[in-house]
Formats: C-alpha cells, sequence, structure tokens
C-alpha cells in the first residue's frame, strides 16, 4: 500500500457570507499522489484547502481523508494530525512566539528542527517568528510540515509554500516538498514545484478543471 | 521617617493591604499577559459594568451583591468564547457588553428602586480596607492562574500567538478561550472589588504591557511581568506611605512610568537581531 491518506471531496461548496466562492468541487487525490492547485487571485483554491482542515466550513458537501469524515472536535483534531498545514500568510502573530516552539507544535520537534538545520534556518530558532524575514518564515513553516510528516502526517496541504522564496530557494523547496512520501494538495503559482506534481488542476470561479502545468502557469 | 513607616508597617490594615498587593502581584499580571494576547483590553470597562449589573440583580432579589458581580462577569466572559473565533470578534463584543450590561444595570435599578449610589460604592474598593477573605481570594487567584500557564504553557502561547496554527496543532482552541476568558472575567471582577478600578490597570495590564517590551516568548512575558509587578507593587505600596498619599493613584502612576521608560529605552534585542548572520535570507 502507499504512503499517503486518500483526499476525497465530493460536491463541496464554500461561501464567504452570501458569496459562493467554491463550488460543487469534486475531487479525489490518492494516496502518495502530488496534485497542484492553481488559478488567479480570488478563485477558491485557499479557501477549499481550509475547508479539508475545516478552518472554513463547507456549506455543502462531504469531504473525508482515508474515508473518515470529521464532525466532532475530536475528529478534527484527528484530521489535522493526519493532514500537516502550511498557511498562504504566515502569521508573524500578535503575541510573540519563538521558532522552536513553531517547530515544536509540529509534534517531532527533534525532526522540524533538522529540517530547520536543512533549510538554512536551523540557527534561527532562538528567535521570535516576528523578527523573521518573509523567506525565513516560510522556511520555518516548511521545516514545521516535515516535522508534521515525522509525526505521522500522512498528507500535506501547502498554500503558496515557496511564493517568499528566491529562485533557488523555491527549487531546493519544491524538491523537498515532491520528496516527501505523502499526499501532497498544494496551492502554487511556482513552476517549478507545479511541474513536479503529478496532476495540475486550474480552479475558475470557484470549480476545478485538469489541466497541464505549462497551460496552467 | 523610616520609624514611622515601621509603625504603619505593624497596623493589621496596612499588613493585609501588603499581602494583597504580593498575592495579586503573582496572579494579575498573568491575566494582564492573557489580556494583551486576546486583544481585549477593554475587558476592565465591560467587567466594571457586568459587575454593576450583578451588584443590582444581587440587591434586587437578596442575594449577596458581590457574589452575583462574580457570577454574572464569569457567565459573561464564558458567553464570549464563540466571538473570538475571528481576530475582531472579541474586541468589538467588549464594548456591545459594557453598553448592554450599563443599561440592563440601570434599568433594574430604577424598575427596582435600589439605590444607585449603594450600586456603584461596592465598585470602589480600597487596598486598605482590603479584608482576610478578600487576601484569601488573591491567594487562591495566585495559585490558579500560574497553574494554569505551567499546565498549558505550550497550548496558550500557540493560542494567542494565532489560532489557526494552534487549531492545526491539537489545540483545543475553543475549550482554552473558554476557560481563559472565565478566569480574566472573573479575576478583573475580583480585582475591580479589592483593589477599586483605578488600580485593576496596576496590577494587571501595566507590568504585562512593561514585559512585551523585555521578552521574546511568552513565558519570558509571563515571569517578567510577575517581577514588574511584584517590584512595583511593594516599591509603590511603601512610597505610598512614606509620603501618605493614597496607594492606588502612586501605584498606577509607578506602574505607567516603568512602563513608559521601558518602551522609551532602545531595544537593544533588535540590533542583535540584525547583525545575526543568518538575517540575510
Amino acid at each position: 500500500m502507499p504512503d499517503g491518506a486518500r483526499i476525497e471531496l465530493a460536491a463541496v461548496c464554500c461561501a464567504h457570507g452570501r458569496q459562493e466562492v467554491v463550488r460543487s468541487v469534486d475531487l479525489v487525490v490518492e494516496p502518495g499522489r502530488r496534485v497542484a492547485l492553481t488559478g488567479t487571485n480570488g478563485s477558491g483554491k485557499t479557501t477549499l484547502l481550509r475547508a479539508v482542515l475545516g478552518l472554513h466550513r463547507a456549506s455543502s458537501g462531504t469531504i473525508a481523508v482515508d474515508g473518515h469524515r470529521a464532525r466532532t472536535a475530536a475528529d478534527w483534531d484527528r484530521r489535522r494530525r493526519a493532514a500537516a498545514w502550511i498557511p498562504q500568510r504566515q502569521a508573524t502573530g500578535r503575541f510573540p512566539l519563538l521558532a522552536g516552539e513553531l517547530l515544536a507544535s509540529s509534534g517531532a520537534a527533534p525532526a522540524a528542527t533538522d529540517a530547520a538545520g536543512r533549510l538554512g534556518v536551523g540557527d534561527l530558532v532562538q528567535r521570535p517568528l516576528h523578527t523573521l524575514s518573509g523567506g525565513q518564515l516560510q522556511r520555518m513553516y516548511l521545516a514545521r510540515a516535515l516535522g508534521c510528516v515525522a509525526a505521522g502526517a500522512q498528507a500535506l496541504l501547502a498554500d503558496e509554500p515557496t511564493a517568499a522564496l528566491d529562485f533557488a530557494g523555491q527549487d531546493d523547496a519544491a524538491e523537498l516538498l515532491a520528496s516527501l512520501p505523502v499526499t501532497l494538495l498544494v496551492v502554487t503559482h511556482d513552476r517549478a514545484l507545479a511541474g513536479r506534481c503529478d496532476r495540475v488542476l486550474e480552479m475558475a470561479d470557484g470549480q476545478l478543471r485538469e489541466t497541464s502545468a505549462e497551460a496552467a502557469l | 521617617m523610616s520609624a514611622s513607616l515601621g509603625e504603619l508597617l505593624q497596623l493589621v490594615p496596612v499588613q493585609r493591604g501588603l499581602a494583597g498587593l504580593v498575592l495579586g502581584a503573582i496572579g494579575l499580571p498573568i491575566v494582564g499577559v492573557v489580556i494583551i494576547g486576546l486583544d481585549i483590553m477593554p475587558v476592565r470597562f465591560a467587567m466594571m459594568h457586568v459587575a454593576l449589573f450583578g451588584i443590582a440583580v444581587g440587591m434586587l432579589v437578596g442575594l449577596d451583591p458581590l457574589l452575583c458581580a462574580l457570577v454574572a462577569c464569569g457567565t459573561s466572559g464564558a458567553a464570549l468564547t464563540p466571538l473570538a473565533r475571528t481576530p475582531s470578534g472579541l474586541s468589538g463584543a467588549m464594548g456591545l457588553l459594557m453598553s448592554l450590561a450599563i443599561a440592563a444595570a440601570l434599568l433594574v435599578l430604577s424598575v427596582s428602586g435600589v439605590n444607585a449610589n449603594g450600586a456603584f460604592e461596592l465598585l470602589w474598593g480600597s487596598i486598605l480596607a482590603t479584608r482576610t477573605p478578600d487576601v484569601v481570594l488573591l491567594a487562591v487567584l495566585a495559585v490558579v492562574i500560574p497553574g494554569l500557564f505551567l499546565l498549558r504553557r505550550r497550548q496558550l502561547a500557540l493560542l494567542l500567538h494565532d489560532r489557526e496554527l494552534a487549531a492545526c496543532s491539537g489545540v483545543r482552541v475553543d475549550r482554552l478561550t473558554f476557560a481563559l476568558l472565565l478566569l480574566v472575567a472573573v479575576a478583573v471582577a475580583g480585582a475591580i472589588r479589592l483593589t477599586g478600578a483605578l488600580l485593576v490597570d496596576a496590577l494587571t495590564l501595566l507590568p504585562a504591557l512593561a514585559a512585551r517590551r523585555v521578552a521574546n516568548s511568552l513565558r519570558g512575558m509571563v515571569f517578567a511581568a510577575v517581577v514588574i509587578g511584584l517590584v512595583v507593587n511593594i516599591a509603590g505600596f511603601l512610597l505610598a506611605l512614606v509620603l501618605d498619599f493614597p496607594p492606588g493613584p502612586v501605584l498606577v502612576l509607578l506602574a505607567g512610568t516603568v512602563t513608559l521608560v521601558l518602551h522609551v529605552v532602545p531595544d537593544r534585542r533588535k540590533q542583535r537581531w540584525h547583525r545575526s548572520p543568518a538575517s540575510a535570507h
């Protein structure tokens, strides 16, 4: 059996207020596959990803990870352990948090700290997050995601995980993400990352369609 | 002058007041750190009005007004939990709660014919009028609040930094927010009664605001806030005794001065971070 979780979305709709931003999306990602979500700003990509983690409520439809639908708080805890997350806007936060504390929140602090070292930010773990640059912060979140995988996450939901990196950093991060033994669902405008995915889907006006990396970007 | 200070310190009300301030400085600055983290600075005003409503209801139905005030504050604080899901939800809700509570309190006082001045007077505490039960309540808070911090330090740090990151790190954010709001509401309401509305800031917010300037993490902030609270409370109280001034304003002015000085002094941490070789990424 391949590593990774099976992610299944059926007729998922999400709204911001009265405006529907995700419209009846059906998607199956088989275990261990890598899927890139592309599309214009505001097309619903981030909302769809957040809905999988329960950070945005789906107004209708079903979302299952490895066949499990989340209904209770305990279900959502399990979902969030099974699916690691790299947010689009990495919060510097309204309150000080040390980079080391961010890495420890992955559930596997040694693995995350080791990953931070490989990503070139290992000597910043004692620094508060709000003192890091955008690129350093993104590397820290990448390292945290690797820690989550080490802690047992079977899927990684990443929202523009290379957007704040320089070209060399984007290549390294894309290689790293693509090499993980998990199911990857990634929102990206980065050709290097989309090119390493098995499928590229384009989201437009809340709906998904299959495309190729070249056509989508 | 020192002889008269020594004599003053022999007086039981002075000893109780000092004990109350020392115990208050252990728990209440941590509440101040949480207030800043949850961005609910107007909580003092909101709780004053809710406490007044509780007092009015207590006087109307013949129950202990102060107990009713604590219950009203605890209940309203906990009821705000769902509003914490949006970044601005809580601070806006505090304003709404304040307006609704004062309107309801005035209505109850008017309908029941209770003397409004009597209700208001219960909110004006004085550190020199501290009673033994008040000191006991502060002692309980001095144990419960640091205890909760020690038990839930990691979860608190994540929740106060970013609610969604906390949720994705296995923190039950609704449950923890509920506990924090309950604790903040009860602690602030209790402190208002014990020390008067003015002194609440010296005990809670000001040490936390000063600590924010010198610390980089939740643990550092809590430690610094408690140390600053202890130093300011003891020094301010003794200064007030020596000068024969009312303790409340002296404590607030001293705490405010310490906070201001710490914000004016250049932050050497930034220079160190900018010198760090890895900051070039």
